[in-house]
């Protein structure tokens, strides 16, 4: 039981951030290299609105934080991505490896790579008749990622602008034409990308501390993504869960030094064994 | 023999020299001379970053004949400079065996990783290659970092490799290293110009501008791929090899995924594919961070922030990086070609549709 919801909240935040992932690469092929940085700055970011506001209103914190992570996310599109149409791929992929330093750095210049941590709520211990436990911040981990994939599946299956998104996904070029705009589709996409990284960072940081180091959750992310298939948002939610199972277990039965191993463990199985996820379409692999 | 302008070529030998303009030739020849003169005039600190430039340059046109002629993006560069550094270290700590040979064992189990990170290469392209050799990446460095927690005395304390030693002489010194790495390098940058003139070169660019159409006439992708990875491998085994002696000490912590996304970024900013642009871009990348440093130290104090500094000499990769491929995509190599071709045309600017490819 324990076990059990140690491996869904770890889940929740790999899903979480694969989910961004899988988002910009269903929009525009683009593997977003800078992922796990992202997040972890959001989760400084996060952590600088609470001084801000003396941790007097979370709501308060959470909406600006939600603000300037959607923001942010428009802006890479508006002045990095949208001028690389048209460009290789590869071309995307360095300027998001270049963006993931300039993150990094960030941090240092910024935040002086100090070791924070985040207080969500206090701390309380919910105990099940079964002997398991959940901690709040548990609670609230598993309860975000529950609302926001839901938010989403919703979004892309019941309104207009997520039945626009996924036909700009599929075909840019014939969308463009039965007049969707993509280029609105690709910064909301990069949106909700920002978004989802600064909501899986801030979880992280509420449960263990932050540091530039910290940004390794990038990987995870990217594992849990292409376990599930790139392009499969369904994919982002069972690769997580399985990439946190992995981890989890390895680090509980085997040894928690070969935990760090596991993720690029998976990465290299998957990718000898079935390069395309769980989920995701075979024919991606020539589109790239 | 009548020797045409850059836009009339007469025959083939001509076509295929490495430096067809007169200008050239006086041109390296300066940079030759030069570059021998120079450690009677620099200080030793300049000397010191000198050495470090053409270990990157050995590095980095390793990089570019795998992914700026074969077009195989790798982000694992970093590990087969570990794997240099970490054989070059074992062979010459624990059974003392000479540079001459040290170094070409490093180079041949260089090879060897290179040809098995190298295999994915036949079933992916683009992203997901780089994507496996990430997985690489981290994979050779977990298994050195376990190598050397059990090694010495401490996790952290790394492998300390001896001087090298050429029968009586041995290279110690500023000075030394410098002449020593200079003619490596230059043999480095011959063996990648012959290379990339010659058949296999043509190979490899043709792979990267389109393998179905390369295999449709006739040239064995899988064959190609493999010997671009195993050439990159050995270049940078070679540079991890040298920076052992080098540095006279190999850790695991230098070579990080950041090492791999310099060499990358070396690559870019010269210009890919070509081999000059790889020196560019090694120079460029590697004094870099020490000019930041020396703005830095120019400013006045209450300017310098604590860890602004280092902050910014991470920051400077990315945004070279980014600024390179948004406006100069193929590197400073486009740059020196564009005054080039201004000169060679002048007073007429007439371009041509295609440029010709040049090196």
């Amino acid at each position: 039981m324990e076990l059990l919801v140690s491996i869904l909240v770890l889940g929740a935040t790999h899903a979480l951030l694969a989910a961004g992932i899988v988002i910009v690469y269903k929009a525009s092929r683009i593997v977003n290299f800078a992922h796990g940085e992202l997040a972890i700055v959001g989760a400084y970011v996060f952590y600088s609105a609470g001084l801000i506001t003396h941790g007097q209103s979370l709501l308060l914190t959470v909406l600006a934080t939600a603000a300037i992570s959607a923001l942010f996310g428009v802006a890479i599109y508006v002045a990095l991505m949208r001028r690389l149409v048209g460009q290789p791929t590869f071309v995307a992929a360095m300027v998001t490896i270049g963006l993931a330093i300039i993150l990094k750095a960030a941090i240092v210049v910024f935040w002086q790579s100090k070791s924070v941590g985040i207080n969500l709520t206090r701390q309380t211990l919910y105990s099940f008749p079964s002997g398991g436990r959940l901690t709040s911040v548990d609670v609230i981990t598993i309860g975000c990622c529950i609302v926001f994939f839901a938010a989403l599946f919703a979004f892309f299956r019941h309104t207009r602008l997520g039945r626009q998104f996924r036909g700009a996904a599929e075909n840019p070029l014939l969308a463009s034409q039965r007049q969707v705009n993509v280029n609105l589709i690709l910064a909301l996409a990069w949106a909700t990308a920002v978004f989802s990284a600064t909501l899986a960072g801030v979880l992280f940081g509420s449960r263990s501390m932050l540091s530039p180091q910290s940004t390794i959750i990038g990987l995870s992310g990217l594992t849990a993504a292409l376990v599930g298939g790139l392009d499969s948002l369904r994919g982002a939610v069972i690769g997580g869960m399985l990439v946190a199972a992995a981890t989890y277990l390895t680090a509980r039965l085997i040894d928690p030094a070969l935990s760090e191993a596991v993720p690029f463990a998976i990465l290299l199985t998957v990718m000898i064994w079935r390069p395309w996820g769980i989920y995701g379409t075979p024919e991606e692999l020539n589109r790239v | 023999m009548f020797s045409g302008t850059p836009y009339l070529r007469v025959s083939y030998a001509e076509t295929n020299r490495i430096l067809p303009e007169p200008y050239q030739r006086v041109l390296v020849a300066a940079i030759a001379v030069a570059a021998i003169v120079l450690p009677a005039f620099g200080n030793a600190y300049l000397i010191y970053l000198l050495n470090l430039t053409f270990l990157a340059i050995i590095g980095s046109i390793g990089l570019n004949l795998l992914t700026g002629y074969c077009g195989q993006v790798s982000l694992g560069h970093a590990s087969f400079l570990a794997i240099g550094a970490f054989v070059t270290a074992i062979l010459a700590n624990r059974y003392g065996a000479p540079v001459w040979q040290a170094l070409p064992a490093a180079c041949l189990v260089g090879a060897a990783v290179g040809f098995v990170v190298g295999l994915p290469a036949l079933r992916f392209r683009g992203i997901y290659l780089a994507i496996t050799t990430l997985a690489m990446h981290y994979a050779i460095i977990f298994i050195l970092t376990t190598y050397q927690a059990n090694f010495g005395s401490s996790a952290t304390a790394g492998i300390s490799v001896p001087a090298p030693a050429l029968g009586p002489y041995e290279i110690n010194g500023g000075r030394a290293w410098y002449y020593a790495l200079l003619l490596i390098s230059s043999g480095v940058v011959l063996f990648s110009l012959n290379l990339s003139r010659g058949y296999i070169g043509r190979a490899w660019v043709a792979i990267r501008d389109r393998d179905i159409a390369a295999a449709s006439v006739g040239i064995p992708v899988a064959r190609f791929k493999l010997l671009a990875f195993v050439c990159s491998a050995t270049l940078a085994a070679l540079a991890g090899g040298l920076g052992a002696y080098f540095m006279g000490v190999v850790t695991v912590e230098a070579y990080t995924l950041e090492l791999a996304i310099i060499y990358l970024a070396m690559i870019i900013v010269g210009g890919m594919g070509s081999t000059a642009g790889a020196v560019l871009g090694a120079i460029f990348m590697t004094l870099l961070p020490f000019g930041i440093e020396r703005a830095f130290e120019a400013l006045p104090h209450a300017w310098r922030l604590g860890t602004t500094s280092y902050g910014l000499q991470e920051a400077a990769t990315g945004v070279a990086i980014i600024l390179f491929l948004l406006f100069e995509p193929k590197g400073l190599i486009e740059i020196y070609r564009r005054i080039a071709e201004y000169f060679e045309r002048w007073p007429f600017r007439y371009r041509e549709l295609q440029p010709a490819e040049r090196r």
